[in-house]
């Protein structure tokens, strides 16, 4: 048995019991969760949406199937048709399987006009494994529901400006602001 | 008592010590304090270890094998889930290692950030790791007051980056996007808020009686067998090598920013608390140098490689596939990295964190391995806990500051 100073009286107990009598007049920091919630800073990566285009109605997407290449987990699947008449791409089917995306956010940075998006939106559970594949009216409805909550006019997604790349190399889409306006 | 044997094996009774009786028991994998699915076979007499082994494995996800089939820039989502406490570490060593391939080098603000955000999940590690070893030792109170400075940091991370643990946020060439001011200032506020916050920590801890009881002398591993055993980080320091990657070999901003390598004397698990402890007052140090010299100007490098970049050249068009082509196109050079062999470390939360690097040209690595120092540390486990008792165990592992997502990868 090491005999110090500190040892004698029982300060050292002593001392460690006044800094925890100090919390006592601290506001607590925990977060009561189902009736509080956190707030989720702009960027987070929640849920997946395809964004719907304000003017069409329909997603923005131009089925160039980059995020399929990029997606290091492989859990994007994009089928689309050709029209013959103007050769434009248009998606029939996209779907995601949320339970194998490993949330990195390359499918949003990659995307060349804005089309995916990780929403701030976490809460998503869900009780049978089909509904967490997610289709693209699912993905669709994502956006709207998402967008119900968005308290600002126009959404615009940090992610979707490309890293180190000056302004005059962007594509067009991403090089005017990329804000959607989503509310009137 | 027996030579040295496998716990698994039966033990004979021998002559010398005809009244021992060894006593197996299994440790883990659903242990708490084992900090994930470590499994220990234990060989006890009494209350003292006799042998150990240590099982690993169980969190096997072969991100090496993974990573052979990804491109360069696909598999650093992959290095997140290596030490995932301190995953801008494991983000950072992976981008020098492909930076250092290609030859290329992050702007000076990307540099700059990437270095604060490292020091930030250092200090993010080292709060989970004294969290977690005081609850493994029966100190409750300094788990929640960890968690509580925690969880801000994972709050600047998501505020920087979207994510709090699996980030991506440093890149090869730079880092992805560029800190608000706001969230500058708030992290440089921070600065002053944590070191009281650290003494705090200190004044429950550092001169408890039975914190001191419970720690000092226990698990002592002298400096030439750490070497030996190939301990690093902290857990070399605190027997009183001056060993540090951000010193000795400096990468990112570190040679631009003063800070000092904390060393113990003794070698027992007090002395790497106690390291622990001054390292994350240099870390903060290092932040607040970091926020003071940021200069201006972009974050990440033109030259880094597209997220999509192809596996091969793609040097003819697909209508004009045919036997001569064909040849011409594997006789061409069809590199589009550099070709080699490259070693990188960087000093992780947790110790020397190297990636090894095989280059054969294409654009995926030829094969990656990760100098784990969690796997290395385990191998240290039966030197430090032979002769210890059980309950001291949960104190050698805690200090040790394993993390099995690193260790099995």
């Amino acid at each position: 048995m090491r005999l110090k100073p500190y040892y004698l009286l029982f300060r050292d107990l002593i001392g460690g019991l006044l800094i925890t009598l100090r919390t006592f007049f601290q506001r607590p920091v925990t977060v009561q969760y189902p009736r509080e919630k956190v707030t989720l800073y702009p960027s987070f990566r929640g849920r997946h949406a395809l964004v719907r285009d304000p003017l069409t109605g329909e997603a923005r997407c131009v089925a160039c199937l980059k995020c399929v290449q990029v997606c290091p987990s492989r859990c994007i699947e994009v089928k689309y048709e050709v029209d013959a008449e103007t050769g434009a791409r248009k998606i029939t089917s996209y779907t995601i399987e949320a339970l194998r995306c490993i949330y990195c956010g390359y499918c949003e940075e990659v995307c060349p006009v804005g089309a995916i998006v990780l929403t701030e939106w976490f809460e998503y559970s869900v009780r049978k494994r089909e509904d967490a594949f997610f289709t693209k009216e699912k993905l669709l409805q994502n956006w709207d529901q998402f967008v119900e909550r968005y308290p600002e006019k126009v959404y615009t997604n940090k992610f979707w400006s490309l890293k180190g790349i000056p302004e005059v190399l962007k594509p067009a889409p991403k090089r005017e602001s990329m804000c959607i306006k989503v509310k009137e | 008592m027996p030579e040295k044997s496998l716990a698994s094996k039966e033990y004979v009774y021998t002559i010398e010590d005809p009244f021992f009786s060894p006593f197996e028991l299994q440790m883990g994998p659903q242990h708490p304090s084992t900090h994930g699915v470590l499994k220990l076979n234990l060989v006890l007499e009494g209350e003292r270890i006799v042998d150990l082994e240590p099982t690993v494995g169980f969190l096997h996800r072969g991100l090496e094998k993974l990573a052979e089939n990804l491109n360069y820039a696909q598999v650093l989502p992959l290095t997140d889930r290596l030490d995932y406490i301190s995953a801008m570490n494991n983000n950072t060593g992976y981008a020098l290692v492909v930076e250092r391939l290609l030859g290329i080098e992050p702007p000076p603000r990307g540099k700059y950030l990437r270095t604060m955000v490292c020091e930030l999940a250092r200090i993010a590690s080292h709060l989970l790791w004294l969290a977690t070893h005081a609850l493994d030792i029966g100190a409750m109170t300094v788990f929640l007051y960890c968690f509580r400075e925690r969880e801000r940091i994972l709050d600047f991370f998501e505020k920087i980056c979207g994510a709090r643990l699996t980030v991506s946020y440093p890149r090869i060439g730079g880092v992805r996007l560029d800190v608000e001011e706001k969230v500058l200032e708030e992290i440089y506020n921070f600065v002053p808020q944590m070191y009281e916050r650290i003494e705090e920590y200190e004044g429950l801890l550092s001169q408890n009686r039975i914190w001191l009881d419970r720690t000092v002398g226990v698990g002592v591993i002298t400096a030439e067998e750490a070497i030996a055993y190939g301990l690093t980080g902290p857990s070399l320091r605190g027997s009183g090598v001056p060993y540090d990657i951000r010193k000795y070999f400096p990468y990112d901003a570190y040679p631009e920013v003063d800070f000092e390598v904390p060393v113990g004397k003794n070698g027992d698990t007090y002395d790497r608390y106690w390291c622990r402890l001054q390292e994350m007052r240099q870390s903060l140090r290092i932040i607040k140098q970091c926020i003071e010299k940021l200069p201006e100007g972009p974050v990440c490098t033109e030259l880094s490689p597209d997220l999509d970049m192809p596996f091969y050249k793609r040097a003819f068009r697909a209508e004009a596939w045919g036997e001569s082509t064909l040849i011409a196109f594997l006789n061409e050079s069809i590199e589009i990295m550099p070709k080699g062999e490259l070693y990188s470390a960087v000093e992780g939360a947790k110790g020397e964190l190297g990636f090894y690097l095989v280059s054969d040209g294409t654009g995926r690595p030829y094969r990656l391995h990760i100098r784990a120092p969690s796997f290395i540390h385990i191998s240290a486990l039966p030197k430090l806990a032979k002769g210890a008792f059980v309950a001291d165990l949960v104190a050698i592992i805690g200090t040790l500051d394993i993390v099995m997502g690193e260790c099995d990868r």
